[in-house]
């Protein structure tokens, strides 16, 4: 049968052979079509917060108590003292050995936030300084947008880019000053889940799959593009942005927030669309056990990575301590941790000795 | 000419399409109630409104496929009365869901047997994850996996084997005979096909209760969504050769107007053939749409998905069916068997394709509150078309057609 034939190719060789297209188009004219994306020295990434949620449970308590997964996130009274955030500092060095700085995603508790950016970071400072070139919002998730006050406040001329695919909830959000508040359903009170009021006044760059000409991406500088796979997700949001590195001499790594449409999918997606592609390394939640519970898919995903032959590999926040544990153990070169974290006020009930997340504090570099 | 032909001849497809409206806002407003994540009662989390609407269905299909509570008719409250009759039944397809669910799995196998049936055997036995959100997502997809081995063996059972081998005993001999047959099958299939899945749904895996998945090197994915695709293309065949094709050709095989064995096995070794058939032709034209599938992929890259897609395919057509039966009279009824099953087969596969158009379209934002797009892992169709092909069998089951077909004679 071809497609066991397939299968195993990919097992034994980490070539996905048929992911050239639809067979429509011959390999010459595949390559022709190929984007160059230029490249860069090196990509730092600082992990600012990875802990969205401290206590699973209560998170997970929340959820079942307002309908499951696929209930818009607004209409979940969240407790308030389990929020934390998703936010990471990335810092890009040029061929010609200049330093750039785009900060993905704002968190979930503005206090958290603030904590992080002033006390546990210098991310109060280099914003204030205009040394940050841009912001990047993964996706409209509550635990990578809800924060933003944090950020909008020390800086709202900055230019933005964001999924072209948001509901007027986040848009108010971003823009008009809103205070969201969500029904709770034991006493009937109307209860704060957010809000901002530092509207984004800089230029919003709402990305859609097309990218800007459509190549598909968005060229944010040389050797790095973005990416927006418009996918459906959890809690009624739809669409994802991913960062792209093209890392001199190593090759490609991906950046994300929480890799919704899938890490192997990321990479093939480099592979049939950028010139010179090879695979390199990857960092950020990779949404595989975000609950701390298995399933024989999140197996495949072990086999998958250990093919794709990804030299790097970086995780924290929705990827599941027990996938990072289960990947190590398998070979899978998941770059450890530190016990930094410790040293925050606050850490996530399911963080382990073993250091398999690239936790708060952390750093990493491809 | 016999009253059914006559019944026949004289359908008016414009009541047809007004009835199917109907089910259709009846289906809308159920949804809205007990499905919509964001409106009332919020069932779809999404695997909880699954396994109820899965046993729902499984009920309904106990009642009139294996035991066959028509034969028993006459022993009903309100035999007479077609409506009163019918919300009875209704009433009792109800509370057979509500005892199977979380009398019979919960309460008693769960908390008795088998853990994984029962959220709280599942909160009790404490580890990683277990706590009450998932244990109940995880003890619903046991259920779900468990009740769609029932709906195989007992569809193939009321299509195959009929009354074989009870044919000369009475109704409630058969009906007792068949619920412990079709039983005795349906653990077999689901101890193969999903108990090694659900077993692997927790951390560490419950190795030594089920197997490491065998079919994972063969199709690329360790999930039993190859196992739950492929049942359902097999459904397909079952269903349509039944109701499209009137039953052949597998009632050539009858001997002396009785079902037999020979009709049985030939049926199920048929309609397996042709499910996997169906499956092949399904991912391969998916790969032509999204790419080959490849091990450790997500959302339309991932094998796992790939599968179930086909069966939430299989089973849109399998409404198509169930629509074009009942509401539009199994459109054509001229001509040779043989011509009218082809002409049937292919219009309900374009009322299939309207359907998964449907479901995928911008309208299913505003009927199901839907996101958007395709393989959200929480987005299961299924649930949809269940609950739809529920409420379409309560009305020609229970209520025997009523109100587009008034009566039988």
């Amino acid at each position: 049968m071809k497609r066991r034939t397939f299968l195993k190719s990919m097992a034994a060789t980490g070539v996905a052979a048929s992911m050239t297209g639809a067979g429509v188009l011959t390999r010459e004219a595949e390559a022709a079509k190929k984007i160059d994306i230029g490249e860069v020295k090196s990509v730092k990434v600082d992990v600012l917060t990875e802990t969205s949620w401290f206590n699973n449970d209560i998170f997970k308590k929340n959820i079942m108590d307002y309908g499951g997964v696929m209930t818009n996130q607004y209409t979940i009274p969240w407790e308030w003292d389990n929020a934390g955030g998703y936010s990471t500092l990335i810092t890009v060095t040029t061929l010609e050995g200049d330093e750039r700085k785009i900060l993905m995603d704002f968190g979930w508790q503005k206090e958290w936030m603030d904590y992080i950016y002033e006390e546990k970071s210098d991310v109060a400072s280099l914003i204030e300084k205009n040394e940050i070139d841009f912001y990047v919002l993964s996706h409209f998730h509550l635990d990578h947008l809800w924060g933003i006050e944090s950020t909008l406040k020390r800086k709202q001329d900055i230019t933005l880019y964001a999924p072209k695919t948001y509901y007027p909830e986040d848009m108010a959000l971003l823009k008009d000053k809103a205070h969201h508040k969500a029904k709770d359903k034991n006493t009937g009170k109307m209860m704060h889940i957010c809000k901002n009021d530092y509207p984004h006044k800089g230029k919003l760059i709402l990305c859609d799959p097309k990218g800007e000409k459509g190549e598909g991406i968005y060229r944010l500088m040389d050797g790095v593009a973005m990416r927006m796979f418009d996918v459906p997700i959890l809690f009624r949001v739809r669409g994802e942005n991913v960062l792209y590195f093209n890392v001199k001499d190593k090759g490609i790594v991906t950046v994300t927030g929480c890799c919704h449409p899938g890490v192997l999918s990321l990479l093939s997606y480099a592979r049939k669309n950028f010139k010179g592609y090879k695979p390199y390394g990857c960092y950020g939640g990779l949404h595989i056990t975000l609950f701390e519970t298995w399933d024989p898919k999140f197996d495949d995903i072990i086999k998958g990575v250990k093919a794709f032959k990804i030299k790097k590999l970086g995780c924290n926040h929705c990827t599941g301590w027990i996938w990072a544990e289960k990947a190590t153990a398998a070979g899978v070169p998941v770059v450890k941790g530190t016990d930094k974290y410790k040293t925050y006020k606050r850490y996530s009930t399911v963080a382990k000795a073993s250091n398999v997340f690239l936790t708060n504090g952390d750093t990493v570099t491809f | 000419m016999n009253a059914s032909t006559e019944t026949e001849k004289n359908f008016n497809y414009f009541f047809g399409l007004l009835n199917f409206a109907a089910v259709f806002c009846i289906v809308w407003f159920l949804w809205y109630v007990f499905m919509n994540p964001n409106t009332v009662m919020k069932l779809y989390t999404p695997m909880y409104g699954f396994s109820l609407v899965v046993v729902f269905l499984s009920g309904i299909i106990l009642m009139t496929k294996v035991i066959d509570y028509s034969a028993f008719k006459d022993n009903l409250p309100a035999k007479d009365n077609l409506i009163l009759r019918g919300i009875i039944l209704t009433v009792v397809s109800f509370i057979l869901m509500l005892f199977i669910n979380y009398i019979i799995f919960w309460g008693f196998i769960g908390k008795y047997g088998i853990a994984y049936f029962s959220p709280d055997s599942i909160v009790a036995a404490g580890g990683i994850g277990a706590e009450p959100f998932t244990a109940r997502e995880n003890a619903s997809t046991a259920i779900v996996y468990f009740l769609t081995a029932f709906l195989w063996i007992s569809l193939l059972w009321s299509v195959g084997f009929g009354r074989w081998p009870w044919q000369k005993l009475s109704s409630g001999v058969v009906a007792w005979s068949r619920v412990f047959a079709i039983f005795f099958f349906v653990s077999i299939v689901y101890a193969v096909l999903f108990h090694p899945h659900v077993c692997y749904l927790f951390y560490p895996a419950q190795s030594k209760a089920g197997v490491d998945p065998w079919w994972g090197e063969l199709v690329g994915t360790g999930s039993a969504f190859f196992g739950l695709g492929l049942v359902l293309c097999i459904l397909f065949w079952i269903i349509v050769s039944d109701m499209l094709w009137e039953g052949y050709p597998w009632k050539l095989l009858q001997k002396d107007g009785e079902d037999t064995f020979v009709k049985g096995l030939i049926t199920f070794i048929a309609t397996f053939v042709l499910g996997i058939i169906i499956l092949f032709i399904l991912t391969k034209i998916m790969n032509v749409v999204w790419d080959e599938a490849f091990v450790g992929g997500q959302y339309t890259d991932g094998p796992d998905f790939r599968y179930i897609h086909a069966g939430e395919i299989a089973v849109f057509f399998i409404l198509a069916v169930f629509i074009l039966k009942n509401y539009f009279n199994n459109f054509p009824n001229a001509g040779p068997l043989w011509l009218k099953a082809v002409i049937r087969t292919l219009i309900a596969m374009a009322i299939g394709m309207l359907i998964y158009w449907f479901y995928y379209s911008p309208l299913a934002v505003f009927f199901l509150a839907r996101v958007e797009g395709f393989a959200q892992p929480d987005d299961k169709s299924l649930v949809w078309t269940l609950l739809f092909l529920s409420i379409i069998m309560i009305q020609w089951e229970f209520f025997e057609g009523w109100p587009l077909k008034k009566s039988k004679d």
